[in-house]
């Protein structure tokens, strides 16, 4: 065998319940008793979404795929494959779904084996500013099905059926919305694309756009379509030049191609498109205020209801949805509704876009299913915890989540399940956290975040996030009191119910997450003047031990003056005198400073 | 009457003509990851590179930019693929490792086993 073959099974719930674990077991024999152990890579993927057909095998190169394998076949496939290098017709099965299409493409099994590329497909694939590329994997041809065969209310009616929600973070299920727009009675309508992306660590919409921008507009003709709008608008901010500048190139090689414009297609159905920057508040990612600030007013938001999708943009009926949602409208469209509704939990179908950063091996961009586990993104696809050190919390949902801890690993990802351990889904940040960090500090970083970017029309969210941001410093200067964190949770969920927009609605997520998952720290803040991650500069003590060879190293560095001691013998650190700046520890070559 | 389906189909056949023309069916395809996160990594010195080769006479390739497929932490990446082969991709490819993969993987057939991205 020159070639060496990839072998990845599917260990999705389906595939496992038909015995994917045995298939997997019975190739490991196989391969053993033909010598040819170690010279064949298996890998275990999640689902693959063709349940139907499972238990999947792909064999690399080649991308052959095998369905309703069993045991019994792996001698076959084995002698007939890997050995003579003709795959086992009888049991290949023809997959012809828009995603994961382009897996043979990837190289790197490992990561991208368990992923399920749907609002992605194209993104590392094609030329982004290459119209052609995009019309050759079979772009344009969603919209072109449904001007050809389907009325505006059956395309609805496909998308209220897919299960799709909201992947801007809140879920609304994406057909109702439709629906409520499709139902009023205007001549004037507007889709737009809220491309407002603010979370400090997140850059999904980022990547989609600059990968795949033809999805994203391809899914906003079809809405146009459905809900009777000639007018779309892409908001999207100004910090993102290069996703701008290739969405302009996007709809204008569109428009000369007559994907957009008047008359799309000759079809008698009109829809244009623009592009509206926006200055970066993270408040104007919130519908209403970025309505406002297309209109041209300060970015602020307005109670609800009228929903946009009765009064919105310059109060005509307004459809209003996220970049990724829109880049999976023409996967529904061409693979169907219930193909869709097969992918993920009972309440969350499809797929979520992921982007993992902080403390973690493989940081990226990742698709998963809905169901998958933390544990399965952060460990098996993001590859764990770099440099040795032990997980502590993982942030979902940026600013407007929580940190959850490591008995909440099997959590299954979806809305509830997320919302109930007491974080969100979000619109998918995904920051890591190991030991070294504190965890008040976190929820001091995302409070500060969004006090900063709180707009200041309601006082809750204005006023309180403010006194939640004292208490919280305070806290972390060792300065907190008894009380602190009873006052903290009152105040929080205060602004969670008076605030008038999602932004303070959430603010507080970060805090209370914290509090209900990590309130020893903030005991042992208070009452012990201690910060166990030795992160909170205020609270570590820096001492100098046995170690010491009397360098004076450190007592030439020491801004304070803190530190004494004669040459070679131990020096020692005045801790009245000492500003905690860490300097010594940093110039010690002898490892004989310690935090505590 | 033309549907709008037809249409596109047209279009698409047409596109992926236009594609070919551009020597798509070249025996080997390269791939460089350009989008924001790459291009800050250095991706558009690894481009330069390969658009040299490519102007210097560089036979049997095909090079296209593609945008992030998600590899944040060895960006910038290469990926070069040939039909009938498990592509190979490269990460945190450097202006001097570009070359070098002009000079052994394009020209000479060998795949840089260290650079490539497991």
């Amino acid at each position: 065998m020159a070639v060496r073959y990839q072998i990845t099974l599917c260990d999705g719930p389906t595939c496992m319940h038909k015995r994917s674990k045995e298939i997997d077991a019975a190739l490991e024999r196989e391969l053993a008793s033909r010598g040819l152990s170690g010279k064949v890579d298996i890998s275990l993927s999640g689902c693959l979404g063709m349940c139907a057909k499972g238990p999947i095998m792909i064999v690399n190169p080649g991308y052959t795929i095998y369905g309703g394998v069993s045991e019994n076949d792996i001698p076959e496939i084995v002698e007939k494959h890997l050995v003579r290098k003709q795959p086992v017709s009888r049991l290949i099965i023809e997959e012809d779904h828009l995603y994961n299409r382009f897996f043979r493409v990837f190289g790197d099994v490992n990561f991208f084996g368990r992923q399920m590329r749907i609002a992605l497909r194209n993104c590392g694939i094609i030329d982004p500013e290459n119209l052609d590329d995009y019309l050759s994997v079979r772009g344009y041809e969603a919209l072109a099905k449904v001007l050809s065969a389907m009325k505006p209310e059956d395309v609805i009616a496909e998308v209220k059926s897919s299960g799709l929600r909201g992947r801007g973070g809140a879920g609304f299920p994406t057909g109702l919305k439709w629906e409520l727009t499709a139902r009023e009675e205007s001549e004037e309508k507007y889709v737009i694309c809220n491309a407002d992306e603010g979370d400090p660590g997140a850059f999904m919409d980022r990547s989609t756009i600059e990968g795949d921008p033809f999805s994203v507009l391809e899914g906003m003709i079809v809405g146009g379509y459905a809900v009777g709008a000639h007018k779309g608008i892409i908001y999207i901010r100004a910090e993102y030049p290069l996703a701008v500048k290739r969405l302009e190139k996007a709809i204008e090689a569109s428009r000369n191609e007559g994907f957009l414009g008047t008359n799309i297609l000759d079809s008698g159905f009109s829809f244009d498109i623009e592009i509206r920057l926006g200055a970066g508040a993270f408040v104007c990612g919130e519908e209403t205020a970025l309505i406002h600030s297309i209109e041209g007013h300060r970015g602020m938001p307005r109670p609800r209801p009228p929903y946009p999708s009765v009064q919105g943009l310059f109060d005509k009926p307004t459809l209003i949805n996220n970049v990724e949602t829109w880049a999976n409208i023409p996967v529904i469209i061409l693979d169907g509704a219930a193909w869709f509704s097969s992918i993920g939990t009972e309440k969350s179908k499809g797929t979520k876009v992921f982007a993992i950063a902080g403390k973690i091996k493989n940081t990226g961009l990742v698709e998963v299913p809905m169901g998958t586990t933390l544990r399965q993104i952060i460990f098996d696809i993001g590859g764990g915890i770099p440099n040795g050190k032990k997980f502590k919390a993982v942030q979902t949902g940026g600013p407007s989540g929580g940190c959850l801890p490591e008995a909440y690993l099997d959590t299954k990802i979806d809305y509830e399940s997320l919302a109930q351990a007491g974080s969100i889904m979000g619109s998918g940040g995904m920051i890591v956290i190991d030991e070294d960090s504190c965890m008040v500090s976190i929820a001091r970083f995302f409070l500060e975040f969004t006090q900063n970017e709180s707009c200041g029309k309601c006082t809750p969210c204005r006023e309180g996030t403010k006194r939640m941001l004292e208490i919280l410093t305070r806290i972390t200067e060792g300065k907190g009191a008894e009380g602190d964190i009873e006052k903290l949770e009152r105040l929080g969920n205060m602004i969670k119910k008076a605030s008038l927009c999602g932004l303070g609605q959430s603010a507080p997520n970060p805090v209370l997450s914290t509090i209900r998952h990590f309130r020893d720290e903030y005991e042992e803040h208070i009452k012990e003047r201690k910060c166990r991650a030795h992160f909170c500069a205020r609270l570590v003590r820096y001492e100098i031990t046995d170690k010491c060879a009397g360098c004076a190293a450190c007592r030439k560095v020491c801004p304070a003056g803190a530190i004494s001691g004669i040459v070679k013998n131990r020096h020692e650190i005045d801790q009245a005198k000492c500003i905690k700046c860490g300097l010594c520890y940093k110039t010690c070559k002898f490892g004989a400073i310690n935090k505590v | 009457m033309v549907s709008p389906l037809d249409i596109v189909k047209k279009k698409r056949a047409e596109a992926i003509s236009r594609i070919i023309g551009k020597g798509y069916l070249a025996p080997k395809r390269v791939y460089v990851g350009m989008a924001t996160c790459e291009i800050a990594a250095g991706s558009k010195d690894v481009m330069e590179v390969f658009e040299k080769a490519v102007r210097q006479g560089l036979a049997g390739v095909y090079l296209s930019q593609k945008g992030c497929a998600g590899r944040c932490n060895l960006e910038p990446t290469v990926e070069v693929v040939e039909e009938g082969r498990i592509p190979v991709k490269y990460g945190k490819v450097t202006a001097e490792m570009a070359q070098q993969i002009v000079e052994r993987h394009l020209k000479k057939g060998e795949t840089i086993k260290d650079w490539v991205i497991k």
